[in-house]
């Protein structure tokens, strides 16, 4: 089977020494900011942007990827043990999780919390590998109208599963896409939105943009919020769950996984909303209902498993078809085009090595993530004590090298400066900043399908309508738009969001 | 009239302030046509679609009433925003070192009161770790000390 020969050419790429070695300091680090509150994923594969450029693509794919799923797992120990969320999507895990930390089962909800999570991660792993060549074969085939349509409504799903305002959000994406624009026009070598600044001639670099929204503007949001001080609860005990446990969450490990994975596809999913609606699911289907909030292990297993699977799945909009469906991804395209690989379904094709060797590397990583995550706890936990007065400015700090040293340019921290105080803004005022770095990235390709689109079909924007896969694009959008402009959903949107 | 959502009303002042910008920079770029788009016209499009999206918000604000504005923390804003722009500054001239204990320094003060062993021990572990990650193991091209 073809699959198979392919994981074995990814297998080959995975497990050499040195892409093995970067797939364990991604997950060790996505382990260990996972833990921490106050720096997440996105954050932290920002930071590691620059430094990504000084390696081949392959280990640079595979570290950055390890960090992204690595913190979902870390993210849960603190949710569990300290009542805080590592990660923003381990949120629910805190509500049963803590309980359980209370009762003095903090080990087997660390336990199955990793085990559901191993599990998510291969099953989700093995979804990637079966669905990722057919996408990308029929993505291939798409013209610039097809393209530029299915961006449209990548961006719209996108503002749509985003906190807060409609009409803010998708005035981010906007913003975003305008500021994509900023620097040389590829067609007509124009200099274009750079005010005379020969510093702009190159347009915005997309690691400062994205370390100062959510490196600097971040640590400034958190320095006012005052860190709550962590109570680190007694003893963890013994990690493996009972048979018993087990059993009663083979069924929300399942249905978690499940859910998961689909949600992880969609743009603007992704391991939050996977794992905030596999919580809603299991409280709806698991019988007896009795015990959730007060402790049920099923209320740990099922969205621990759902944002491990979705942070997964998230990686196939992204690898088959060039488009990012959360901020993490926008980061991994941003690595692809700093290494000049464009980022779309070509990517399988012409360098299988890194597409399957990135798919291979999820399982290593996973594997390496259980070793680290259940015996190691009593490490991890340690962390916790680190004071955020001494970790923001190592965060600021590495913020600043980073974003120097991608292009040796002085300049590109006055940028990273200007969005730093743009991002504090936006987030006093509840304007979510994830679409925006999504608009960021797909600026210049929306502009690009737009202009060959228009240019085959002589000007005339009914294209967009003729092409049948165009207009079923189109159509989800605006079936998406509607539905969620009408009250009745809003409010359930709301309210599932809130939780 | 009164504003009823200062949140919305400000994002939305926020948005067609971007939009004007944009506009006034894209009116000397050509525009060309649909069919053969010169560089002007997507940003045109994007700022236009900008300044209504914000005008919505700036109505709504007026209209349905909202969240106010949270008070804003300036100190923490401005001085890091400031050690970022001298960290730009001083990287080049005065090496990595300096940049970053001036940077650490500024930061720390930027949180709650400066406690300056603390904040001088971190600032030379972050030189240290920097020095040994950045330049030596990965080899970016980075002045540690002046003028080296």
């Amino acid at each position: 089977m073809d699959v198979i020969s392919n994981l074995g050419v990814g297998f080959a790429v995975a497990l050499t020494i040195q892409n093995s070695a970067y797939c364990f300091i991604g997950v060790l680090l996505g382990t260990v900011i996972g833990v921490l509150p106050g720096i997440g994923p996105v954050t932290t594969v920002a930071m590691l942007l620059p430094i990504s450029f000084t390696l081949q693509p392959e280990p640079a794919l595979i570290m950055l990827a390890g960090i992204y799923y690595g913190a979902q797992y870390g993210g849960s120990t603190t949710a569990i043990l300290v009542n805080i969320p590592g990660e923003a999507s381990s949120v629910v895990t805190t509500i049963d999780g803590h309980q359980m930390a209370r009762q003095g089962r903090a080990g087997p909800a660390l336990g199955i919390a990793a085990l559901g999570s191993f599990f998510a991660g291969c099953a989700a792993t093995l979804l990637i590998a079966l669905a990722a060549p057919p996408l990308a074969t029929i993505a291939l085939q798409f013209g610039p109208a097809e393209y530029f349509s299915l961006m449209v409504c990548g961006l719209i799903a996108a503002v749509v599963l985003a906190r807060g305002s409609l009409l803010k959000a998708i005035a981010m994406v906007i913003l975003g896409l305008l500021l994509g624009l900023v620097g040389t026009d590829v067609n007509s070598g124009a200099r274009r939105l750079n005010f005379g600044m020969t510093g702009l001639v190159d347009g915005i670099e997309f690691v400062a943009i994205s370390m100062a929204i959510y490196g600097i503007a971040d640590v400034v949001y958190n320095l006012e919020k005052g860190q709550a001080a962590s109570v680190v609860a007694g003893a963890v005990g013994r990690i493996w769950p009972s048979l018993a446990d087990l059993r009663q969450c083979t069924g929300s490990i399942l249905r978690g996984t499940g859910l998961g994975a689909i949600l992880g596809v969609l743009p603007g999913g992704g391991a939050l909303l996977a794992s905030f609606a596999a919580y809603t699911l299991e409280k709806k289907v698991a019988k007896p209902p009795r015990q959730f909030g007060n402790g049920d292990i099923r209320g740990v297993a099922a969205p621990e498993s759902a944002n491990n699977a979705g942070a997964q799945t998230s990686f196939i909009p992204m690898l088959t078809l060039g488009i990012p469906g959360n901020p993490t991804m926008a980061m991994m395209i941003g690595a692809l085009m700093i290494h000049g690989i464009a980022p779309g379904p070509r990517v399988m094709t012409d360098r299988p090595g890194l597409f399957w060797g990135l798919i291979a590397s999820m399982w290593l990583g996973n594997l390496m993530l259980v070793i680290l995550n259940l015996p190691m706890v009593g490490v991890w936990v340690r962390l916790l004590r680190v004071p955020y007065r001494l970790l923001y400015p190592a965060i600021v700090a590495f913020c600043c090298i980073g974003a120097y040293t991608i292009n040796n340019k002085p300049f590109d921290l006055f940028v990273m400066a200007f969005f730093a105080v743009f991002g504090y803004l936006a987030l006093k005022l509840d304007c979510e900043p994830a679409p925006l770095i999504l608009g960021f990235v797909l600026g210049p390709m929306m502009e690009e399908n737009l202009r060959r689109a228009l240019l085959i079909s002589r000007g005339d924007p009914m294209v967009f309508l003729q092409e049948p896969i165009s207009l079923a694009f189109l159509v989800a959008a605006a079936g998406l738009l509607l539905v969620i402009a009408a009250p009745a959903i809003r409010l359930r949107r709301e309210e599932a969001l809130k939780e | 009239m009164r504003i009823r959502a200062p949140k919305d009303f400000w994002s939305g002042v926020m948005f067609c302030g971007f939009a004007a910008v944009a506009i006034s920079a894209a009116h000397g770029y050509s525009l060309g046509s649909a069919g053969k788009m010169g560089p002007g016209y997507f940003p045109l499009l994007l700022a236009v679609l900008l300044a209504l999206l914000g005008a919505a918000l700036i109505v709504r604000s007026v209209v349905f009433s909202g969240e106010p504005v949270p008070r804003f923390h300036i100190w923490p804003l401005t001085v890091i925003a400031a050690a970022v722009c001298l960290f730009g500054v001083l990287i080049e001239p005065l090496g990595l070192a300096v940049a970053l204990a001036v940077l650490t320094v500024m930061s720390a003060w930027a949180g709650a009161r400066l406690r300056w062993a603390e904040t001088l021990a971190l600032a030379a572990a972050l030189i240290i770790f920097s020095a040994g990650v950045f330049v030596y193991a990965l080899g970016l091209p980075l002045n540690i000390w002046p003028g080296l």
